[in-house]
């Protein structure tokens, strides 16, 4: 009984110390520490900070005083007037704080009476297409339409490839203009060096020595009948400067006209 | 000398060699290849393949002058080439030359010695004379470097550069004997037996073999040299080298084809490849038969390709089985 009394006394003397005390003053942005200030009831919080708020109120350090809690404040003015630094706090329960004692405190301005102020910000529209998040959308859209063109033209391309039309050129298509160009005696000399080499590649297609190291494929196909006799004349014809035979072409390229030209390698008709 | 002559002094230098050194015709086939176009050959294998007594044995056949160099890291140019010697009794200088001075010169293991000393020797086979001193001397003729890779150790080895590389004519990889040439070499060693010396004795070497008397002269050779430049060359032919070597370079693994000293080796060997065949003119079998000696060691593949995993003999492989398709 004899402790809540003298606890009582010392509240309501702090009380009648602080309104009494002359109030706070401070000038405008200075941060103003009270500490150690006694303030009865559930322990207190600041306000929520508001950006339009004239002042900021902090409460730095709180400690267990009696039944009432001792506080470290600091405050700072945004703007000069009176204030109470009461309505800057709340209780943590959320009950009220009208039991709270009066915390005056007053903002002065340093600047002389009669500044000019500046004017007040009005907020405006960006301009177009100004603004971070519209230049997002922007990148957005335009990457989307990239991988929409290239999936498109993609597939546009394999359309051809799959269809008829734009069937690669097989062995036997690029044998026989070639074959018949040379029956008629109108090749030239790098025509003539393509029918032997495709020839040569169709022979070593069909006898299966892509595989061979390139000095044995010869030794193969001389071992062949026909591709050994196709291979002989064709010496005889293209590379012997004087041939003792006579090399009969059309006899010679005759079963490759005939070739399929829908089969990747021709099946040559066995010459005589 | 007819065209029938000089295949037959090949013939028999071809026998005689055989008669010491069993297999590796293909071997043989490029020698003489080199020989008779005046390019320079390297011969990449392990050791122990009968190269030097295949190079001994080539010179001790047609009477050429042979040297041979083991190249290591303390080699200097001047161990190849020769120098300049104070003679201490005339107090003048005297020009001493070195084993480069030699028809046939074997360089063992070409890639040990330090650069400055491969491209003293790789100066010497480009321009066919040395500088000692103050005084330029012509090489004999004809020359022919024969040099060796061991493809196995590479450590403390100086790789050639390409550039280096393209002087040879060919790069011949040599391959272990088959199972019946192994047994040949073994029941040939055998028989060998040993030698009185002095008063002891030595186990004779195939290097004793070759105390027969030479079967060709030097003149035969040049006899030979101006057979393969009568060799004809049709101009289907020159298209083929002209696409291979176009090829070479346009293929997507190739970083590095085959430059125009390549195409030049490819004709200039195929010549000789007719002549030695019996044929005074040059065929597509030939172009295969060469290719991968005249291009491998011109070709440098690309990252990409060696990431994969490919090979310089699968792309020319390729290049070759695909000539015929565009």
């Amino acid at each position: 009984m004899t402790g809540r009394f003298v606890t009582f006394v010392i509240l309501a003397l702090c009380t009648l110390g602080l309104r009494a005390g002359e109030v706070r003053r401070s000038t405008v942005g200075f941060p103003t520490r009270i500490e150690g200030i006694v303030l009865p009831g559930f322990e207190l919080e600041a306000e929520p900070l508001d950006r339009q708020a004239p002042l900021v109120v902090r409460i730095e350090a709180v400690y267990p005083h009696g039944t009432a809690f001792r506080y470290d404040l600091v405050y700072y003015g945004l703007e000069p007037g009176k204030y109470d630094l009461k309505d800057y706090l709340r209780r943590k329960d959320g009950t009220s704080t009208a039991d709270l004692p009066s915390i005056e405190v007053e903002i002065t301005s340093l600047l002389p009476p009669g500044q000019v102020q500046p004017h007040a910000l009005a907020a405006q529209s960006s301009p177009f297409p100004g603004g971070y998040r519209t230049m997002l959308w922007i990148g957005g859209v335009l990457w989307a339409i990239g991988l929409a063109a290239i999936l498109l033209v993609g597939r546009r391309k394999k359309r051809p490839v799959e269809g008829e039309g734009a069937r690669p050129l097989t062995l036997a298509d690029r044998l026989r203009p070639l074959v018949e160009g040379a029956m008629a005696g109108t090749l030239s000399t790098s025509q003539r060096a393509e029918l032997e080499r495709t020839l040569l590649s169709f022979w070593s297609q069909r006898l299966g020595l892509c595989d061979l190291k390139p000095a044995e494929i010869f030794a193969v196909l001389r071992r062949h009948p026909e591709a050994a006799a196709l291979i002989q004349r064709l010496e005889l014809w293209l590379h012997c400067p004087a041939p003792t035979d006579r090399v009969d072409i059309a006899a010679l390229l005759a079963p490759y006209q005939v070739a399929d030209a829908r089969s990747e390698v021709p099946q040559p008709v066995a010459h005589k | 000398m007819s065209l029938h002559e000089v295949t037959s002094f090949i013939q028999a230098a071809r026998d005689r060699i055989a008669s010491v050194v069993v297999g590796q015709d293909t071997v043989v086939e490029r020698l003489l290849v080199a020989l008779f176009t005046g390019g320079h050959l390297l011969l990449q294998g392990v050791p122990g393949l009968a190269k030097t007594l295949l190079v001994a044995a080539l010179s001790k056949t047609i009477d050429l002058a042979f040297a041979r160099i083991q190249f290591t890291i303390d080699l200097l140019p001047s161990d190849i080439l020769g120098s300049e010697v104070l003679d201490q009794r005339t107090s003048e200088f005297r020009t001493v030359k070195g084993p480069v001075f030699t028809n046939l010169l074997l360089a063992d293991e070409v890639n040990r010695a330090a650069p400055k000393v491969q491209s003293a020797l790789l100066e010497a086979m480009q321009e066919r004379k040395v500088t000692i001193g103050k005084e330029t001397f012509k090489l004999p003729a004809p020359f022919l470097v024969i040099a060796t890779q061991n493809p196995v150790e590479q450590s403390g080895t100086f790789e050639l550069p390409e550039a280096q590389l393209d002087r040879f004519m060919l790069c011949h990889r040599l391959d272990y004997p088959s199972k019946d040439e192994e047994r040949e070499i073994l029941r040939r060693n055998m028989a060998l037996g040993v030698r009185r010396e002095d008063r002891g004795a030595v186990a004779r070497t195939e290097f004793d073999v070759l105390e027969d008397g030479p079967v060709g002269s030097t003149e035969q050779v040049v006899q030979a040299m101006e057979a393969v430049h009568r060799v004809h060359v049709s101009e289907t032919f020159l298209e083929h080298v002209v696409e291979v070597v176009s090829r070479t370079r346009r293929h997507p693994s190739v970083e590095l084809g085959g430059s125009p000293r390549a195409g030049i080796a490819l004709v200039k060997g195929s010549r000789a490849r007719a002549l030695i065949h019996d044929r005074d003119y040059v065929v597509p079998e030939d172009l295969f038969a060469l290719a991968e000696d005249v291009f491998l060691h011109r070709m440098r593949l690309n990252y990409e390709a060696l990431a994969d995993g490919r090979t310089g003999e699968g792309v020319l492989r390729e290049i070759l089985t695909e000539l015929g398709a565009e």
